[in-house]
């Protein structure tokens, strides 16, 4: 197929609501967005308690953090890929090629993403905006949540960036969810199969819709930033 | 003039070196003290030890009835003594939320909060900028947000750090304005600085801090 031929089918693909392309963008978002959800709240947890309590071996754990950052995905869907494997320690749960197996995958690799803009984020301010905090009179619970709050576009922008790093990834989710068609097939693993087999079709679909979930994205995070935290 | 807070003893080393080591400090309440001391003499440390923000090694220090230690500041304590830093942190909100804030913490209820904000608003001169997002302020007018959201709370002694630093001459005069009129209802303001403007200010008590002893 011609590339502008390719381009005007990817477009019809999209714009006629085909059910298969429309799929795989759905359970694209849904393991994603699951996957963020539930690495959020400890990875900005960890991130904080990194920036604010001082303990031996922290020097170590950040240095740890930080290099799972540029972690390979695929060598975290070989990790998952060994524990979920029938002869692997969690086998007997059978979750191997489901969108579970993805979800956790995904949660993983945007786990540090998450910790390291949060203890970033939380080092740049915290001294000053706890000690303001406290000498208006708040307790030391509520002058971490006053901080938090403080640094929470920092946090937002790990959001989107481990967005950014989950549904674009490729090598987890080709390894543990299988790329099976209408469960596991998500925008990356169906690029990768498509282009594969000479249809580009609806790889540029698909790739058409990353590229306009980042310009969102980015548009949605500056937009916040922007408004600085006025309501 | 009755003493408002009383210092014992106070030390409080960084490595091998002896920062500060008061033995004697007596505040007495409507009265406005001027800090003195060269940079690096300990003067932000010996204020925020004063406001429970900085741990002390040695402490004994009795502020109106209450007995304060090394072993732990009492969180009460917080909510009369405020500490105000040379470069105050404005919340990412608006000017009205950042004076609301220690308010909402000492459960005053919203619509008195507003009342109350707008008020200090007006008492700093910012009703002007009142819509203005906090980093958008001069250097100035974020000074007098601090002294307003501490103002409103009333402190029974008021810790300020260097307000005037870099500031312009009426900027300067306005926030010495701001800390005659916090000290006048018998509170106790206590003010580091470099400033001649306020260290000669009539009726100023002076404290120099020197060799980590105040002289």
């Amino acid at each position: 197929m011609e590339l502008s031929a390719a381009i005007a089918e990817a477009f019809r693909l999209l714009f006629s609501f085909d059910a298969g392309l429309w799929n795989i963008i759905g359970v694209s978002m849904k393991v994603s967005l699951t996957a963020l959800l539930i690495a959020t709240p400890p990875a900005v947890a960890l991130g904080f308690f990194l920036a604010t309590v001082p303990f031996r071996g922290r020097r170590l754990c950040v240095i740890v953090l930080q290099s799972f950052l540029s972690f390979p995905t695929v060598v975290v869907g070989l990790v998952l890929y060994v524990l979920l494997a029938r002869s692997g320690p969690l086998g007997e749960l059978g979750l191997l090629y489901t969108p579970e197996a993805m979800i956790a995958g995904q949660a993983l690799i945007a786990f540090p993403v998450l910790a390291a803009f949060t203890l970033a984020a939380v080092q740049g301010v915290d001294r000053i905006v706890r000690e303001t905090a406290l000498s208006l009179g708040a307790s030391r619970w509520r002058a971490s949540l006053t901080t938090l709050f403080e640094v929470r576009f920092a946090v937002m922008a790990g959001v989107f960036n481990g967005f950014g790093r989950v549904i674009s990834e490729v090598g987890c989710a080709m390894m543990v969810g299988g790329n099976i068609a209408g469960l596991t097939r998500s925008i990356p693993t169906a690029i990768s199969l498509e282009t594969a087999k000479g249809e580009f079709a609806q790889g540029i679909a698909l790739g058409f819709v990353l590229i306009v979930l980042a310009l969102g994205i980015n548009a949605l995070l500056n937009y916040f930033q922007g408004e600085g935290g006025m309501k | 003039m009755s003493t408002l807070l009383l210092v014992r003893k106070l030390k409080k080393t960084f490595g091998e070196r002896r920062l500060l080591d008061v033995t004697e400090l007596n505040l007495e309440a409507g009265k406005i003290y001027a800090l003195t001391g060269d940079n690096g003499s300990g003067k932000s440390t010996l204020l925020k030890i004063l406001a429970g923000l900085e741990p002390a090694d040695e402490l004994r220090m009795r502020f109106s009835s209450a007995d304060v230690d090394a072993a732990g500041y009492p969180d009460a304590l917080r909510r009369e003594i405020i500490y105000v830093h040379q470069h105050p942190y404005l919340f990412h909100s608006s000017i009205a939320a950042n004076i609301e804030y220690g308010l909402a913490l000492r459960g005053v209820e919203k619509p008195q909060r507003h009342d109350l904000a707008n008020a200090a608003i007006d008492w700093a001169g910012l009703a002007a900028v009142r819509d203005v997002q906090p980093k958008r302020l001069s250097g100035g007018e974020r000074q007098k947000v601090a002294l307003a959201r501490a103002k409103v709370l009333t402190p029974r002694l008021l810790l300020v750090d260097e307000p005037t630093a870099n500031l312009d001459r009426a900027a300067r005069e306005q926030i010495v304005t701001l800390l005659r009129q916090t000290a006048s209802n018998n509170n106790c303001v206590v003010v580091a600085c470099h400033d001649r403007e306020i260290i000669d200010l009539p009726g100023i008590v002076h404290l120099h801090l020197d060799d980590g002893r105040i002289r």
